[in-house]
């Protein structure tokens, strides 16, 4: 029981997830500032490492503001569920074993519909402050669901097919039995639409057109402040850290890996690291090349490119299965 | 539906207040207002009560990033009120300084025009290189930013040898690097389809709206006062007027690069044939100018600068005119932010157009109150104006 109950709050649960998002974090500002001829964080601890969680902790400690015709309760709660629901998918990905903490048949699914749910939390946001340029940041936001969500979902579909099988932990398994990652095949255009995907869903550029800070300022969360923006800044780490480790798992085998018996959880788990870092390095490099798209051209962009070329991937899965 | 958003007068994307009233239907603007009368410093009024030398240190300070292009005009009016020529070595020393100045105004514009595209690597690469020259401004004036190279008579100071060889070894690192982003502007899809197509002003309307400098010249009409009106060495230093004809963003993105790299090679000419002898004119610090009035023009970096100066005989001007680029341009602005036929724009194209023309909001605030029906003019107290202005905002 004890063992449980610290699996889930310490490791590889939610102190182990929270520790390693900041640290993504930083590694992505890192990275990112370094592409850019730049030092990037450098001021708290070693390198900078700790800059997240000093910025985590002044924004905890900056005042609240709720702007006087904002929703004050969905205002409140749009950013506990957003960074609650975050959390709760990152218990999925299996760090220590081919299995996450949480894991059953078909929570693939469950994973896609919290995605989508992060992301009505985000429009909800965007809504209940009231403001104009929250409202638009918001709109935005919906629209480019409906780009990106339905190329995505039917990439993760066409690995369940191969996999025959609707578990994260069934995909991964999928690929140590047959000796080949995933990206090995013709899964590698369903790789491609998961990193321009995700892109969309974390709001980076090429797609951070819900918050594009040079036109609309900071979109939905214009009006955010403190802890609310506190836990909105963390429920972002914990997406980038879940689909990196979304993509390490579907993708790259998981943690799967060479091991030496007795040393398998710490095997697995450096493994499972080591993969979700070149993950996240792949969206740091996407984030660091590009400029960010208009709304319509990105709509038209998923429907014209990342659809077709889905529909191509789930056909050529069905027939080659 | 439409809603109204406010650009402005404090935003993100402009360090400077200039204010759009966009009413958008969705994502499409319909209708904009623009106000630029956050900041009216009284420089014109300030002229009037200072000598001529002192006048020079007030415009160095009318805008920062074209501070040369500022001194350089009031002296050549002054110059022509006195009936004066500088010696040759000055002029091209003045157009070195004032090339380099350009340099760093389109190395700076092009970095945060991608900055205003979200590509914020380009922008910290444009930036940094812009470091270069900052440096050379720096090594010649003795100033990275407010230059104070310009003078009545000539310039400041001469360039040495050694001065030489490092800008010559500067201006080949920054043409390699200049060809490096031709090459990525236009390779890079992304920009492409920000830029491409958008903020479209033809050379007709261009012309009939007043625009000038690099956003006219971006719409195809050879127009360029280093041309039309020579006024430092520009009748003896070879240069190419850059246009473009597809009119949109991309054709300004497109002049202003190789507008830099003219630039680079008018400074190695001018450094090639740089005649000896004196570089400025002894003139003593009081001085009384003739009577009479004189106008001069100069291509700022933004574009076409005019000062226009009346002297009734005493040691300041009587009245003192500033033009500058920015107040000819804005208004073609207004044109391009509004959805016509077959032509659409969206909010997120308002920081391309708007950046497009280079706006310098500092310099472009003025008050004339105009009678639409019969264009009477009309000079009001400071009283008047401040309760005209609270209605207005109200």
């Amino acid at each position: 029981m004890i063992e449980e109950v610290l699996e889930v709050l310490v490791f590889p649960g939610a102190l182990f997830i929270i520790v390693i998002s900041l640290f993504y974090e930083w590694v992505d500002r890192k990275l990112y500032a370094r592409l850019q001829n730049r030092v990037g964080p450098h001021l708290a601890g070693p390198f900078g490492i700790l800059q997240p969680f000093a910025d985590l902790i002044k924004l905890l400690s900056k005042e609240n503001i709720v702007p006087a015709p904002a929703d004050r309760f969905t205002f409140t709660f749009a950013p506990i569920i957003a960074s609650a629901a975050t959390l709760f998918v990152c218990m999925f990905l299996p760090v220590t074993g081919l299995k996450g903490i949480l894991s059953f048949e078909g929570d693939l699914i469950v994973v896609i519909a919290i995605l989508s749910l992060y992301s009505i939390v985000v429009y909800l946001a965007g809504e209940g402050s009231r403001s104009r340029f929250a409202s638009i940041g918001a709109a935005r936001g919906a629209l480019q669901l409906l780009g990106y969500e339905i190329p995505l979902t039917l990439t993760l579909l066409s690995l369940a097919v191969s996999a025959r099988s609707l578990s994260i932990a069934g995909i991964v398994k999928a690929q140590v039995e047959r000796g080949l990652w995933f990206i090995a095949d013709q899964h590698i255009i369903g790789f491609i639409i998961f990193l321009i995907a995700a892109q969309a869903e974390m709001e980076r550029i090429p797609f951070d057109i819900p918050e594009a800070e040079q036109e609309i300022v900071a979109g939905w969360e214009v009006e955010y402040t403190g802890t609310r923006l506190a836990l909105f800044r963390l429920s972002e780490d914990f997406e980038l850290f879940f689909l990196s480790g979304l993509g390490a798992a579907l993708f790259l085998g998981g943690p799967a890996g060479p091991v030496i018996p007795g040393l398998e959880p710490l095997l697995y788990t450096v493994y499972f690291l080591i993969k979700t870092t070149f993950i996240l390095f792949l969206f740091t490099i996407i984030r660091a090349v590009f400029a960010r798209l208009r709304i319509d051209q990105m709509i038209s962009f998923s429907w014209k490119w990342l659809m077709p070329f889905a529909v191509i991937l789930i056909i050529l899965t069905e027939v080659l299965a | 539906m439409s809603f109204e958003v406010n650009i402005g007068p404090q935003h993100p994307i402009h360090v400077e207040p200039i204010m759009l009233d966009l009413k958008v239907e969705g994502e499409l603007i319909v209708d904009v207002d623009v106000d630029v009368s956050y900041l009216h410093r009284g420089i014109e009024k300030g002229f009037e009560v200072r000598t001529y030398l002192q006048g020079l240190y007030l415009a160095e300070r009318i805008c920062g990033i074209c501070n040369c292009a500022h001194t350089l005009c009031y002296c050549l009016n002054v110059e022509q009120l006195l009936g004066k020529d500088v010696p040759p070595r000055a002029k091209y020393l003045r157009l070195i300084v004032e090339e380099l100045s350009r340099m760093h105004s389109h190395l700076l514009w092009l970095g945060h025009y991608f900055h205003t595209l979200g590509f914020e690597t380009l922008f910290m690469y444009f930036w940094r290189d812009r470091e270069r020259v900052m440096d050379m401004l720096e090594l010649i004036t003795g100033n990275r930013v407010t230059t104070a190279y310009n003078t009545i008579g000539g310039v400041r100071r001469d360039i040495t040898s050694e001065i030489e060889a490092k800008l010559r070894k500067a201006l080949d690192y920054l043409e390699e690097r200049m060809k490096y982003y031709e090459k990525v502007i236009d390779n890079e899809p992304t920009i492409l389809a920000r830029t491409q197509d958008v903020g479209i002003l033809k050379p007709s309307e261009a012309i009939s709206l007043g625009a000038v400098g690099p956003h006219l010249r971006a719409s195809g009409v050879k127009h360029d006062v280093r041309l039309d009106d020579p006024y430092s060495g520009h009748d003896e230093v070879p240069f190419n007027i850059v246009t473009y004809d597809s009119c949109d963003c991309y054709a300004r993105v497109k002049v202003r690069l190789g507008e830099v790299v003219e630039s680079i090679n008018m400074i190695r000419y001018a450094l090639d044939h740089l005649p000896s002898g004196e570089y400025r004119l002894k003139i003593p610090p009081f001085f009384k100018a003739p009577e009479g009035e004189s106008l001069a023009r100069v291509e700022a970096p933004r574009g076409e600068l005019v000062h226009y100066s009346i002297s009734n005989g005493g040691t300041s001007p009587y009245r003192y005119k500033v033009r500058t680029p920015t107040l000819a341009n804005i208004l073609s602005v207004v044109y391009m932010l509004k959805s016509r036929d077959g032509h659409e724009v969206y909010i997120a194209d308002v920081p391309p157009i708007l950046g497009g023309i280079d706006p310098c909001i500092c310099c472009t605030a003025r008050v004339t109150i105009v009678n639409g029906v019969n264009e009477a003019r009309k000079i009001l107290s400071l009283n008047e104006l401040s309760r005209l202005y609270r209605e207005r905002r109200r």
